[in-house]
């Protein structure tokens, strides 16, 4: 059941047991009615329309609306019959309305279905038909007056928390299923696929030949199968913030490997995705010119005022003086880049790199 | 010298127990360590049946899975640290249980190898654990990296820290260079950089070991007390 049919059921509760004290206080009264008949027919019409409400409340339809707008016009017209059955005397003396707190279960069925703004404005509307009844605001109107607006407004109000709340409730066990069900296939494909697909790429290196190829491509699947299975899903924080550490173990290869502390790496999104596409610079260039058998070796580390990178390759490497001057060659260029890039968001690269002894890209970037 | 003190005579061959629940994948494994002159003296797959093979066979090192049906390799690690002589563990493991990696070099496994590893590398990282040799992947450096770094910013001066030495050692395994090349670039022994790399695990292994005790005395007053 939801939050706002729990509260309609609360509301519908609230009107029967109003209507029985109605009821009662007619009961008691109606020897000194001006126009006793009337009084019972009166009745007989909030008995009959708290049926209505609280069978079309339960419906929940659309038509809801016109429902509220009927509900607080009964509610106002029957204080308003007051006129009509009591004596002006006894209302000059502070007898209770008709239909006495039965008119607040209309307040608090708006203030249920359309918020705070409508049930403040039908706790207007039905103070507005006790203070014409009454012919004056005197203190017993004026706390009758106080409680409808705050059944109207607070209750409303706190309705609209409560179902926002549920909403989130809803949404974070959805969220929880979808981590369960992914924490499953994760366990299925590490239990099976992953461990034959290990064994394929042991076996077919030892057998070597066009097996050893298929080895490969096996190899391959493994490691990227395993980072999909191993990388929490892209997690979006509110706050606009990324997890580093999964977007990096998911460019891990057979040829790349990616070392990261064991908690996420939390940046700011724009600067996660400098950092990445940075390091995919670094990496591209390992392929384009470090040789087709170099490795290379991505280091993630989190202090508490910044994050580094490093990327490492153990390709052909460039000599430094080259690397300051020659900008010709294409990897030049890519250097650039990658500085350009992580200066833009506030940080720092160091390049290092010798001749036959590969090349380290360290990125710096404050947190 | 006490007995196990005692070089290995060369042609003793090492025992190993290899733990690891899929079937297929473990025998290929015990295959391969066999054939490269190891003695594979059992073989388990789950927890309960690891600590009972590994109680009545005595391995040398055990080659551990973190991943079984009835609990994680790190329990397996745990129970077998009261084993007198202590096995040397090696996880052999995917490295989708960073986590659990930790908690395993904490309960005093000392290598950590990934599934993708060739046959050659298991073969020289048994060898390499049965010596008392630290076995690191680059994964593995940095988790110890990550785990310091959070240890140092609880304030608490019992935790224990890196030199700056261990830390540039341990980057650099991070950063995949092996222990020859470390040596030669930073002018040391090999031995020197394997037993910096060696410290870095037993300074964890010790503090977790101090937790535990005194975590277990403070059970002990509890109980007293009441």
């Amino acid at each position: 059941m939801t939050v706002r049919r729990a509260l309609s059921r609360a509301v519908d509760a609230y009107r029967l047991l109003t209507l029985v004290y109605a009821a009662i206080l007619v009961i008691a009264d109606h020897h000194q009615y001006g126009r006793p008949r009337l009084g019972w027919v009166l009745l007989g019409v909030m008995g009959a329309w708290s049926g209505v409400a609280t069978f079309g409340y339960a419906r929940m339809s659309r038509r809801i609306p016109v429902l509220l707008v009927a509900d607080v016009g009964v509610a106002a017209g029957m204080v308003l019959a007051t006129l009509a059955v009591q004596t002006s005397a006894r209302i000059d003396a502070g007898a209770p309305t008709l239909p006495a707190a039965w008119v607040a279960a209309s307040v608090m069925a708006c203030a249920v279905f359309a918020g705070p703004w409508g049930g403040a404005l039908a706790g207007v509307a039905v103070s507005a038909a006790d203070i014409a009844e009454r012919g004056a605001v005197t203190a017993h109107t004026f706390n009758g007056v106080v409680l409808l607006l705050l059944a109207g407004g607070l209750g409303g109000y706190l309705v609209r928390h409560a179902v926002a709340a549920e909403a989130s409730v809803a949404d974070a066990s959805r969220k929880i299923a979808a981590v369960g069900e992914r924490e499953r296939l994760a366990r299925e494909i590490h239990d099976s696929t992953l461990q034959v697909l290990a064994l394929i790429a042991r076996r077919g290196r030892e057998i070597a030949g066009p097996t050893g190829e298929l080895a490969e491509l096996a190899a391959a699947q493994e490691s990227s199968l395993r980072a999909l299975v191993t990388s929490d899903p892209p997690t979006s924080g509110g706050s606009g913030a990324a997890d580093l550490r999964s977007r990096l173990i998911a460019l891990g290869s057979a040829r790349v490997s990616v070392a990261t502390p064991a908690d996420p790496v939390e940046l700011p999104a724009a600067l996660c995705e400098a950092v990445l596409a940075a390091v995919g610079e670094a990496l591209s260039n390992v392929d384009r010119h470090a040789g087709p058998e170099a490795r290379a070796w991505i280091l993630v580390e989190s202090a508490e005022g910044a994050v580094t990178i490093s990327v490492r390759d153990d390709g052909s490497g460039i000599a430094a003086d080259r690397l300051e001057t020659a900008n010709g060659e294409g990897r030049i260029g890519v250097a650039q880049s990658i500085v350009g890039r992580i200066h833009a968001v506030g940080g720092t690269v160091t390049i290092d790199s010798q001749p036959g002894r590969g090349t380290e890209v360290e990125i710096n970037v404050p947190r | 010298m006490s007995l196990d003190e005692t070089p290995r005579a060369a042609d003793e061959a090492i025992r190993v127990m290899v733990v690891d629940d899929h079937p297929i994948w473990r025998d290929a494994v015990a295959r391969d360590l066999e054939a490269s002159g190891l003695t594979v003296c059992g073989v388990a797959s789950d927890v309960a049946q690891a600590v009972r093979v590994a109680t009545a066979t005595r391995p040398d090192v055990v080659v551990l899975d973190l991943h079984l049906p009835d609990g994680s390799g790190v329990d397996v690690a745990r129970q077998l640290a009261s084993l007198d002589p202590t096995p040397k563990i090696l996880v052999l493991s995917a490295s989708g249980e960073q986590p659990d990696v930790l908690d395993a070099v904490a309960a005093g496994a000392t290598g950590y190898l990934v599934k993708s590893a060739s046959t050659a590398d298991l073969v020289a990282a048994v060898h390499a654990t049965a010596r008392g040799e630290a076995v690191f992947t680059p994964g593995l450096a940095a988790l110890l990296l990550g785990e310091y770094s959070r240890l140092s910013t609880g304030g608490d001066p019992a935790t224990p820290s890196l030199t700056a030495r261990e830390t540039e050692i341990l980057r650099l395994v991070a950063k995949g260079y092996t222990y020859p090349q470390i040596a030669e670039r930073l002018v040391l022994s090999l031995r020197t950089v394997q037993n910096h790399v060696q410290n870095t695990l037993t300074k964890l292994q010790l503090h977790n070991k101090a937790q535990l005790v005194r975590y277990a005395l403070e059970q002990g007053l509890d109980a007293e007390s009441d």
